[in-house]
């Protein structure tokens, strides 16, 4: 900012190129969503009464914010997971040989080439009754009946952060690979220990990589109905499920409306608390 | 024929143009469009179906556009006075709510050579049912010895963690609730003593699936022994290899009627009717009815043969005795109250 006004700003850019996703955003993502914003604002399934009845029904029920409650709660505990486990990995990946780090990023981007219903199927099988890990467990004598790790909330925080890991180390990746190796090597000189040298150079340097990965893993985990709804089972209702029902199975579009603009919001609030921090993080870098 | 970028481009734009905006290409009339289900029902009417009436009216244009009863309905609703949609197939609740919404056509029944054929409970003058859907109890004859015979069986301490249900957002989740309220003194209207009887369930529950596909899954993994489940889906499983078997309960199997509707203001009325005969006549129903596709078949002059045959029934006679029909009118009224109450009370 703060150049001086030239016959041709070469700073500015025309907006013309992005018109064309500009329309189709607007088309097909901000239209569908004020349609669903009226939907929303009615008291009947045949939307002829404009009313918040929905929103009071869904705000004033305990029920329903038990479910909107686990589900971010969910997120939280994938996206914890996936940031402890995805952490070494991007760490190691900017500390090893070219060779290595053609392994380490096939590792990573090796889920991403497949669906992500054959991944969670292939979690059914792992967490099965007769799966990998009773099957294993049970051989080494360790328990004589197989544990119940499908249909419960730890089989579903572990298939998702499996299934969403990448999202979280490939910004990590990149984040620790804009960090100048020569701070860690100042740091150790200047009578720094290692890990006081990661929480304090390491960790705030690479924390918009961390703001990146996280939002990305919290919104993915969160909405991945498929794996959800397969490891987790009918009994465990989590937003998108319940979504579902009320549009699908009862036809109750406004209220299925409702619970999406409510969900949409909660998620907004936790994504701008993790911009937040991600702005706060930049006082860090010391510009 | 020489191309250059111009005409490359114009095709392109066509080409673009028609599929964007397919009423251009179907500006005079466009093929009949039949709303089949996705999966074994698809693959049934396009090996079976169509052909069939295909050769009796002279090779007419039909296209199969498999998709859920719930998105049938709001792509008609969506364009009620030209609905891209001729003929709809629908589960008994979805049903009654596109007739309450307006979006059937009476069925020409006078002019029908096969309506008075159907066996009563298929007789539905807003569209007739073509086939049952049967659910029963499927069990791992590995693991169970000794067959079922009740839905009280599943309520024994031997199958402790043993047994699969599914919630209530599938019409077989809704149907067994519904059966077993009546077998503990319920009925349509009242489904309390299948809630209390959920609660003694639970010792027994192993999962809750989220619809009665995963159930095919947890039975290839072991992780049930035993569920409530629809014929025609163990078929399948056990085409594959997986060892599970179907039996009918002592209280009567529940059959559901899947049944098919000209839809209203279609511009095919005329093909549409002749669509749905083809549906009902014996012939296609017969053809149904053998390997692979098992469908119970519901013209009367069907004889039934094979499996169904084997553990469903013999003939028209033992079939209404051994189905157990439910009141779906009775059933939307109260369903979403349901399946909140199990939302929020079934949890293992």
């Amino acid at each position: 900012m703060g150049t001086a006004p030239a016959s041709r700003d070469v700073t500015s850019y025309g907006m013309g190129l992005a018109a064309p996703l500009a329309l189709f955003f607007l088309v097909f993502f901000v239209a569908p969503l004020l349609q669903l914003l009226w939907l929303s604002l009615h008291n009947d399934t045949a939307a002829l009464h404009w009313g918040l009845g929905q929103y009071i029904h869904f705000l004033t029920d305990p029920f329903s914010l038990g479910v909107l409650g686990s589900t971010l709660l969910l997120g939280a505990e994938v996206t914890a997971v996936c940031l402890v486990l995805g952490f070494p990995i991007a760490w190691l990946y900017q500390r090893v040989g070219p060779r290595l780090q053609t392994i380490i990023i096939l590792i990573v981007l090796l889920p991403l080439l497949t669906s992500v219903v054959v991944r969670t199927f292939a979690w059914i099988v792992i967490l099965g009754r007769q799966g990998i890990i009773n099957a294993t467990l049970q051989s080494l004598g360790i328990i004589d009946t197989p544990l119940k790790l499908l249909y419960t909330q730890f089989g579903v925080v572990i298939a998702l952060a499996q299934v969403q890991m990448p999202l979280m180390t490939l910004p990590l990746i990149t984040a620790l690979g804009r960090i100048d190796p020569n701070l860690d090597d100042a740091s150790c000189s200047l009578g720094a220990g290692s890990w006081r040298t990661f929480f304090r150079i390491v960790l705030p340097l690479s924390l918009p990589g961390v703001i990146a990965g996280c939002t990305l893993t919290y919104a993915a985990a969160i909405t991945a109905f498929i794996t959800q709804s397969l490891v987790g089972g009918g009994q465990m209702l989590f937003m998108p499920m319940y979504l579902y029902q009320q549009a699908s199975t009862l036809q109750n579009w406004p209220f299925a409306s409702a619970i999406s603009i409510i969900f949409l919001l909660a998620v907004l609030a936790v994504v701008s608390v993790f911009t937040t921090l991600g702005r706060l993080s930049r006082g860090f870098g010391g510009e | 024929m020489i191309l250059n970028r111009r005409s490359l481009m114009t095709t392109a734009l066509t080409l673009g143009a028609m599929k964007a905006f397919p009423g251009l290409s179907y500006a005079q009339a466009r093929p009949l469009v039949f709303a089949t289900f996705t999966g074994s029902w698809e693959e049934a009417h396009k090996a079976v179906l169509v052909p069939a009436f295909r050769k009796a009216n002279a090779d007419a244009a039909i296209v199969l556009d498999p998709m859920l009863s719930v998105d049938q309905i709001a792509k008609i609703n969506a364009a009620k006075a030209n609905p891209p949609i001729d003929v709809m197939l629908h589960d008994p609740g979805p049903a009654l709510i596109a007739i309450g919404q307006d979006l059937a056509e009476p069925y020409p029944v006078d002019k029908s050579a096969y309506y008075k054929d159907l066996i009563t409970e298929a007789q539905e003058p807003m569209g007739p049912a073509p086939f049952f859907q049967v659910v029963g109890l499927t069990y791992n004859p590995e693991a169970i010895k000794t067959p079922p015979t009740s839905w009280a069986d599943l309520w024994k301490p031997e199958f402790k963690g043993r047994v699969g249900i599914t919630n209530l957002n599938s019409t077989l989740g809704t149907g067994w609730l519904v059966e077993i309220a009546k077998m503990r003194g319920g009925s349509e209207a009242n489904v309390d003593p299948a809630f209390k009887a959920l609660e003694e369930l639970k010792p027994n529950l192993a999962a809750v699936a989220a619809n009665p596909g995963a159930l095919a899954t947890l039975f290839q993994q072991g992780q049930i022994d035993i569920s409530p489940g629809n014929f025609n889906a163990i078929q399948i499983l056990k085409a594959r290899g997986v060892p599970v078997e179907f039996v009918a309960p002592k209280e009567g199997a529940i059959a559901f009627k899947t049944t098919i509707h000209i839809v209203k203001n279609s511009p095919n009325r005329e093909l549409a009717f002749k669509l749905i005969e083809a549906s009902l006549s014996p012939e296609v129903q017969t053809t149904l009815m053998n390997p692979p596709y098992l469908i119970v078949p519901t013209n009367s002059k069907v004889a039934m043969g094979g499996e169904i045959a084997r553990v469903l029934a013999k003939d028209t006679a033992e079939l209404k005795q051994k189905f157990v029909f439910q009141d779906w009118k009775k059933i939307n009224e109260q369903r979403s109250a349901w399946i909140e109450r199990f939302n929020r009370e079934i949890k293992i």
